[in-house]
């Protein structure tokens, strides 16, 4: 399957185009499937309307409130303003379950690698909003030594909420943008994003910094030690 | 967790000691009275004498201070204090202790010490474990003295004056920064 693959990316080239390609790096862990392929095609046809309808009206959230953005978060499942009238009253208790999650409260740093966590326990297609003031920029909490900056930087958001707190009618806002995004997006072409968010999700939970940071701090250390080792050498 | 200390700039005169100070003096132990905060008698006790200080007020009757509410740590222009906070049960009497430990005491790259009342108010070791984490005094004689609200590979103690947090990817580029 995978010769094949290869044979036909390298052969046909732009003939397998549409939203299939698949990147130089991921070549030797993806395969495509024959299923994958009739799913692209009806996608492009039918399905896709189908079942964006379909998963755009039951976006099941996280219960997930890190502080006063929650309580928002409860009236909108109340009566009052009913979120099951959009079909995302379903609150799982496990990310496992759960498509979205709202991040309704600041968010400190040693939350962070939890929320990482909740988050890659997700299964795909996952969404993220960032609720409130707190989880957009920091909010209040500007040069916090404890909070986050932006929840922004730990994972991906698709849409922002600003507001402290916002209005349970913003929150239903949100939730209708989501929709719409929902809607207007193709199952497989997600996948390929997925790809490129990657690097952002990459966190070291110790330290709170990228990976990519750590790799080059320990090879410029690296480099300062040859460096000092070569600079003995040449003295002696 | 930190208070605001201006209210000790002009402590200068010695008032006469008040009910609890008094106290202790007739039991040998020395105390320096500040002035009151919010109305509550506020005395300055030295490191060494603050447990038999502590008991002497718990257990004898004419004061039976027997619940601690608070430790704070405050990191003073001069010092590093420890505030305690004593009540009364039966007696609704109320002492603030200082512990003070002047920052030219310290060497550079230590913590101050203070005795740890986690043996006399079990209530006391987590206050303690908290004023550790934040403004970094050491409480000797604590059963586990470990950071209680950072992180345990924290580097540092947030609430201190010169504390400059490290600048990392949770907290870079920020355009309406005040540092």
């Amino acid at each position: 399957m995978k010769n094949q693959d290869a044979s036909a990316e390298s052969g046909a080239g732009k003939e397998e185009a549409g939203s299939l390609v698949i990147p130089a790096e991921l070549k030797d862990t993806v395969t495509l499937t024959t299923i994958d392929k009739a799913v692209e095609f009806l996608s492009q046809t039918v399905l896709n309307t189908a079942v964006n309808w379909a998963r755009s009206n039951s976006v099941w959230p996280l219960t997930f409130g890190t502080s006063c953005c929650a309580i928002e978060m409860m009236c909108v499942g109340m009566s009052a303003f009913d979120i099951s009238r959009f079909g995302s009253e379903v609150f799982r208790a496990t990310p496992r379950q759960a498509d979205l999650i709202i991040t309704a409260g600041t968010i400190t740093r040693k939350m962070a690698s939890a929320l990482i966590t909740l988050y890659e326990q997700l299964p795909e297609p996952k969404y993220v909003i960032a609720m409130g003031a707190c989880t957009v920029t920091g909010g209040m909490f500007n040069d916090s030594y404890s909070v986050v900056q932006g929840v922004d930087r730990i994972i991906p958001v698709d849409v922002y909420l600003p507001g402290c707190p916002p209005r349970p009618e913003a929150l239903l806002d949100a939730l209708l943008k989501l929709q719409q995004k929902i809607r207007s997006e193709s199952l497989t072409a997600r996948r390929q994003r997925l790809y490129r968010q990657s690097p952002i999700r990459y966190v070291d939970y110790d330290s709170g910094r990228p990976v990519e940071d750590l790799v080059s701090d320990v090879h410029q250390e690296m480099n300062e030690i040859a460096e000092a080792v070569k600079f003995k050498a040449d003295r002696s | 967790m930190t208070e605001s200390d201006q209210a000790e700039k002009s402590s200068a005169g010695t008032a006469a000691p008040g009910q609890f100070g008094q106290l202790l003096s007739d039991n040998g132990i020395e105390s320096n009275r500040l002035p009151d905060s919010c109305g509550v008698e506020t005395i300055e006790v030295d490191r060494q004498q603050l447990e038999n200080a502590v008991q002497r007020l718990r257990k004898s009757p004419e004061a039976v201070l027997d619940l601690l509410l608070a430790v704070s740590g405050v990191d003073s222009p001069e010092s590093y204090d420890s505030v305690y906070h004593l009540w009364s049960t039966s007696k609704s009497g109320e002492l603030v202790i200082k512990v003070r430990v002047a920052k030219s005491e310290v060497a550079p790259g230590e913590l101050p010490e203070v005795p740890s009342l986690a043996r006399i108010w079990s209530a006391a070791n987590w206050h303690e474990r908290e004023s550790y984490d934040l403004v970094g005094i050491r409480y000797s004689g604590h059963p586990y003295l470990r950071r209680i609200l950072n992180p345990w590979n924290w580097v540092g103690h947030p609430l201190r004056r010169d504390y400059k947090q490290p600048v990392d990817a949770l907290n870079d580029k920020n355009p309406v920064s005040f540092r």
